[in-house]
């Protein structure tokens, strides 16, 4: 262990100590928000969702920001029966859940469901949206990152 | 063996990419950026290809990804990564058979598998005065594109029930 103490950075402290790499992450992220073939507002639900299950408040500005319906970030964790929720956005939050707890859970049903509302390339960009996700949720916890 | 969940999209034709030839190929602007990230991920930051590819095999043992378990990337055996040291990596409990430098890459890694609010402060402090920022970052950021890869290949179905044999690969530029 060090002789002393470093004050902890947080992730976005750390994410510009390399910045080549970040902006490459990050331009992959940024390409989830212009997909035809999911509504970039449904993947913010799946992130949203991801962070409940978490632990973590589910609701940030960002997420207030990029047009999402109140009613629905207010009511994510009644999703399956509350009627702000369409079943397109049904399928594809069941998805995030199983996901999230253990991908070797997912069922063809589930895939199945996401597929008959968003196409395959949808469940692709699902699928690929939630491993960001699931990465920096887990990255901001370790680093105490709201 | 399961049967996948995806098929290519029509009129696909192979290249011997392996991002390429994967379902990603559907959403061809993510697959671009990611065909750009993934080296990036290997060349640009301060860790070396060992150190990466040891926590690339600890998230695939986690995950059960079969196939991400059986990959070996060229650069990482000819930086010194033999199947010893793979043996060592895939024990439930990392010991003092690795290096302290190795032990602390294995217990961010852990921590961010099992429970990320585990990882203790003196063990970040720790992480910090070895690695460097540049060095946590690399860490973060490849673990956490390993691990989306590997849940991934999960996801999409299709995955062999037993393990593979060792699979040779090149990083994918």
């Amino acid at each position: 262990m060090p002789d002393t103490a470093i004050d902890l950075p947080d992730w976005q402290t750390l994410q510009r100590a390399l910045p080549g790499l970040t902006a490459k992450l990050d331009a992959y992220r940024q390409t989830f928000l212009q997909l035809e073939q999911i509504p970039p507002l449904t993947l913010v639900l799946c992130r949203c969702r991801m962070a409940q299950l978490h632990g973590l408040e589910a609701v940030s500005q960002d997420d207030l920001q990029a047009g999402v319906a109140q009613d629905k970030l207010a009511n994510l964790g009644q999703w399956p029966s509350h009627d702000a929720f369409s079943d397109d956005e049904r399928a594809a939050l069941a998805f995030t859940e199983v996901y999230t707890m253990d991908p070797s859970a997912i069922t063809d049903a589930h895939a199945d469901a996401v597929k008959a509302a968003y196409g395959e390339a949808g469940l692709v960009a699902l699928i690929h949206a939630l491993g960001l996700f699931y990465a920096e949720i887990r990255t901001r916890l370790i680093w105490k990152t709201p | 063996m399961s049967k996948s969940r995806i098929s290519m999209p029509d009129g696909f034709t192979p290249t011997g990419h392996v991002l390429r030839d994967s379902p990603i190929a559907h959403i061809p602007t993510a697959m671009e950026a990611l065909v750009t990230l993934y080296p990036a991920v290997w060349f640009d930051g301060p860790l070396s290809p060992a150190e990466l590819e040891m926590v690339r095999l600890r998230n695939a043992h986690a995950v059960g990804c079969v196939y991400c378990k059986a990959a070996r990337y060229d650069i990482a055996r000819e930086d010194g990564l033999d199947e010893d040291k793979v043996a060592l990596i895939s024990r439930a409990t990392p010991d003092s058979d690795l290096s302290a430098r190795e032990q602390l890459i294995l217990a961010y890694t852990d921590a961010y598998l099992n429970d990320p609010e585990s990882l203790a402060e003196d063990v970040k402090q720790a992480l910090l005065a070895e690695l460097g920022t540049e060095g946590v970052a690399h860490l973060a950021i490849a673990l956490g594109i390993f691990n989306g890869t590997s849940r991934g290949a999960v996801a999409f179905g299709g995955m062999p029930e037993e393990d593979l044999p060792v699979i040779p690969m090149a990083v994918p530029v």
